[in-house]
């Protein structure tokens, strides 16, 4: 009941104060990061590309970068672009925007390396071939390469982005109004109420995400990512558990045990 | 058409060429055969620099390949190259992954490049295939496309590193024969091979190589039945099982 009672606050949860004040809620979420996806898939995808260079003026910074983003928690990257950046834009930076910069610095090296296990896991004979066609490298990997490198690095990218979407609920620390920020003042307002709040805001969560993969899941049906089996989400396997379950003799046929069984396979 | 001048390679401490002095004229059909690791590949692979040489000079068409300032896209264009493993585009259909190369770098139209592309399938036999993905074919007819892709760029030389190698017994054939009218019609061919009825039908020369250097060169009846030197003797009745030996003769 508690949780119906929620729906009142429904519009708070969903756009914040939007139409009188600022855009809030999980229209937020959602805003940083398609943001954030969006620009840390250039950005990402340049970082691994130049990760692959054999010059080491270019690869150096990269792992530099790279290395140092992934061992940093994103809490800390959030506050560091909290600080830092009003420091370099001199105290005009929006809440918003320092967080959207710090998810994007912090998918980007995640995404380098999506890209870079990607454009790896393409056979070199490819290049190969295509080179000795008299394609120019561009071609050979605007060509060849990328479009059977984004085909493996498909699925990684969509639980990313995924991942990166929940992540945005972190940003919630320096104030930002999204989903979660709603949430803990609906509870604050409603001390009685508070795991109502919270559940309200999962469903939210839950929502968002659970759309996102499953669109993906038949987008990589249709380009073919996996075979179609491997995509039910219904597919078992059950050789290879380590305790199989015994096998259902369909139709009533003899039950013997496997040991007396002259044909058991 | 080629000319090594002592060239040499080295894989760190691994000299792979020695001393590789061999030329090769227009519309000559060259085959290269000798034990795993003797470096015929990489011979092979040096001729469109997908390998570079550390000493020498190759000189192909009138190009020298250590300049640095020899256009490599444009070196390549001219030669045509089928792999072992036939590398077709696995994302593009039979017939895209000929049109691919002469639209990007001959910058021909997509009804130009689609007509002769299936002029080339059907030379091949392949016409009913053209919209297959690579994964649909069988390996002889994945061959047989790598090779109308390579001609699609109307090379004046053409290597084959091992083609027929990665195929069952009974495809090979299939991709011998587009070979063999390909020879006939005066291509410049450097085939790296161990298919011995081929070579005694088109070659004109065959070179045995062993441990990065060249043995022994000649025609092929010189090479495979009365080879001079005691290493290429040894290869020949080791691996093509031929009574190499005049000893087996006479006996009979």
């Amino acid at each position: 009941m508690d949780l119906l009672d929620q729906f009142s606050n429904i519009n708070f949860y969903l756009f914040g104060t939007f139409p009188k004040g600022e855009v809030g809620g999980l229209l937020l979420n959602i805003i940083m990061a398609f943001l954030a996806i969006c620009f840390s898939c250039v950005f990402g995808i340049m970082l691994g590309y130049s990760r692959l260079s054999c010059r080491l003026y270019i690869k150096l910074p990269c792992i530099a970068y790279i290395e140092l983003v992934r061992s940093t928690p994103l809490i800390m990257i959030i506050f560091w672009f909290y600080f830092f950046l009003p420091y370099l834009f001199g105290g005009n930076v929006t809440v918003f925007w320092s967080a959207v910069v710090s998810l994007c610095a912090y998918a980007a090296a995640y995404q380098a390396e999506i890209v870079r296990a990607g454009i790896m896991a393409v056979p070199k004979g490819q290049l190969e071939a295509a080179l000795s066609t008299g394609m120019s490298r561009y071609n050979a990997m605007r060509y060849v390469i990328l479009p059977q490198a984004f085909k493996i690095m498909l699925p990684s990218f969509v639980s990313f982005f995924v991942s990166l979407f929940k992540d945005t609920s972190v940003t919630y620390i320096i104030g930002v109004m999204e989903l979660t920020q709603t949430g803990i003042i609906v509870s604050q307002r409603q001390p009685d109420k508070i795991y109502a709040a919270y559940l309200s805001m999962a469903i939210g969560f839950w929502v968002v995400c659970f759309t996102m993969s499953h669109l993906a899941r038949r987008l990589e049906k249709r380009i073919g990512v996996f075979d179609l089996e491997s995509i039910r989400p219904d597919a078992c396997r059950d050789e290879f558990m380590l305790v199989p379950k015994t096998k259902k003799t369909g139709e009533g046929v003899d039950e013997t045990p496997s040991c007396c069984s002259s044909d058991s396979k | 058409m080629i000319k090594f001048i002592a060239t040499n390679k080295w894989f760190h401490n691994h000299h792979v060429l020695r001393n590789i002095n061999l030329e090769i004229s227009k519309g000559e059909v060259i085959v290269i055969c000798g034990p795993s690791g003797a470096g015929k590949s990489t011979l092979l692979r040096t001729i469109n620099k997908l390998e570079s040489i550390d000493d020498g000079e190759i000189i192909v068409d009138g190009m020298y390949l250590s300049d640095p300032k020899t256009d490599l896209t444009a070196l390549r264009a001219e030669i045509g190259m089928v792999f072992q493993h036939f590398n077709l585009y696995p994302h593009k259909t039979a017939l895209k992954n000929i049109t691919l190369a002469p639209r990007k770098v001959r910058g021909l139209g997509k009804k130009q490049a689609t007509e002769k592309a299936l002029k080339l399938l059907e030379r091949v036999g392949l016409t009913h295939r053209r919209d297959a993905f690579p994964v649909q074919l069988s390996g002889g007819e994945q061959q047989r496309v790598a090779i109308a892709r390579s001609l699609a760029m109307e090379p004046k030389i053409m290597l084959f590193d091992e083609p027929t190698s990665a195929l069952d017994p009974e495809l090979i054939n299939e991709v011998l024969d587009v070979m063999v009218s390909l020879a006939k019609e005066g291509m410049t061919m450097v085939v790296v091979t161990h298919e011995i009825g081929f070579a005694q039908k088109v070659a004109d020369r065959v070179v045995f190589m062993d441990d990065g250097e060249i043995i022994e060169t000649g025609i092929p009846p010189d090479i495979f039945v009365n080879p001079q030197h005691p290493r290429t003797r040894n290869f020949m009745s080791s691996v093509f099982h031929i009574p190499v030996f005049g000893e087996t003769e006479e006996e009979k």
